[in-house]
């Protein structure tokens, strides 16, 4: 049985299991900055790693797949990545003007 | 040939120590900036596998203008330094435990995969403009009009949360002007 992981790659190949691999680590990375760190702007950024990291995925089995529809998913994706940083940064900003935050457990007025 | 899995090694090499730099960094703006490091080097894994134009949107839409747009709150907000220690202070051991137990689901099923035969496409049309263009104008066509829905209500929603609203002292102050 051939080795279907293998994506041709100009005059070679490149193992797909690598760049999954890396695709998940970077998730992981986003994953450990959005639940460690306080600071609201940098769990922004890191959701923005995780986006990217899913992006690399996606565009990965595209390419084994030989399926364009991966890549299509990838641009619908940073759409959205696009509006989320948007309306998010804007709450920041509307929020800063209030008061500075430097820990988002300091914004916690809604609490019952 | 050797060469592709070089150039796919310098730059995974280069998105981890950016991801590092991103959740390790105190200052915002590190952050950031790792964070255009990271992009720029997934832009080159996306060009090889293939993937042309959303390399280019990648480079320009991603890196220049998404994360310009974070510098500028960065700028705007000025510089924050996290304290050394919150007020939840056993979330750090919580994070990372998480985060491991879904790395391991993660290389689990990296290890249990099973990949399909891929399609018999021509490798030098796949990925170009012309595709891409077929495939969101023809099958497609309805999710490409909605995202340009959702781009005007995430502008107006921005626009709207960033109106700069009168606050208390700037009233009281109108109200005494129209009554001198």
């Amino acid at each position: 049985m051939p080795d279907y992981g293998q994506i041709p790659v100009g005059t070679g190949t490149l193992d797909a299991r690598l760049v999954l691999g890396l695709g998940a680590l970077l998730f992981i990375l986003g994953t450990i900055g959005v639940l460690i760190r306080r600071n609201p702007l940098v769990i922004l950024i890191c959701i923005e790693l995780m986006l990217n990291a899913v992006n690399l995925t996606l565009i990965t089995f595209a390419a084994q797949l030989r399926n364009l529809e991966g890549q299509l998913f990838a641009l619908m994706t940073m759409t959205v990545a696009a509006a989320e940083a948007v309306v998010g940064l804007a709450i920041l900003v509307d929020i800063f003007r209030v008061r500075d935050v430097d820990d988002v457990d300091e914004l916690s007025e809604l609490k019952g | 040939m050797i060469v592709p899995q070089l150039v796919f090694w310098v730059m995974a090499v280069i998105a981890v120590l950016g991801g590092v730099g991103v959740i390790a960094s105190r200052q915002p703006i590190r952050s950031v900036l790792s964070l255009v490091a990271v992009m720029l080097a997934l832009s080159v894994i996306f060009l090889e596998l293939s993937a042309q134009f959303v390399f280019a949107v990648q480079v320009i839409v991603y890196a220049g203008a998404v994360m310009v747009l974070f510098l500028f709150v960065v700028a705007l907000l000025g510089p924050m330094r996290e304290r050394a220690t919150g007020r939840l202070r056993f979330q750090w051991w919580l994070g990372i435990l998480v985060a491991l137990v879904f790395g391991g689901f993660l290389y689990g099923m990296l290890n249990g995969l099973r990949f399909r035969a891929p399609a018999k496409v021509d490798l030098s049309f796949f990925g170009t403009v012309q595709q891409i263009a077929a495939g969101l104008f023809t099958t497609y066509l309805y999710p490409f009009e909605l995202t340009s829905l959702l781009l005007l209500v995430a502008a107006v929603g921005a626009i709207y949360l960033s109106r700069g609203g009168r606050t208390a002292s700037e009233i009281q102050r109108e109200e005494e002007d129209r009554s001198a």
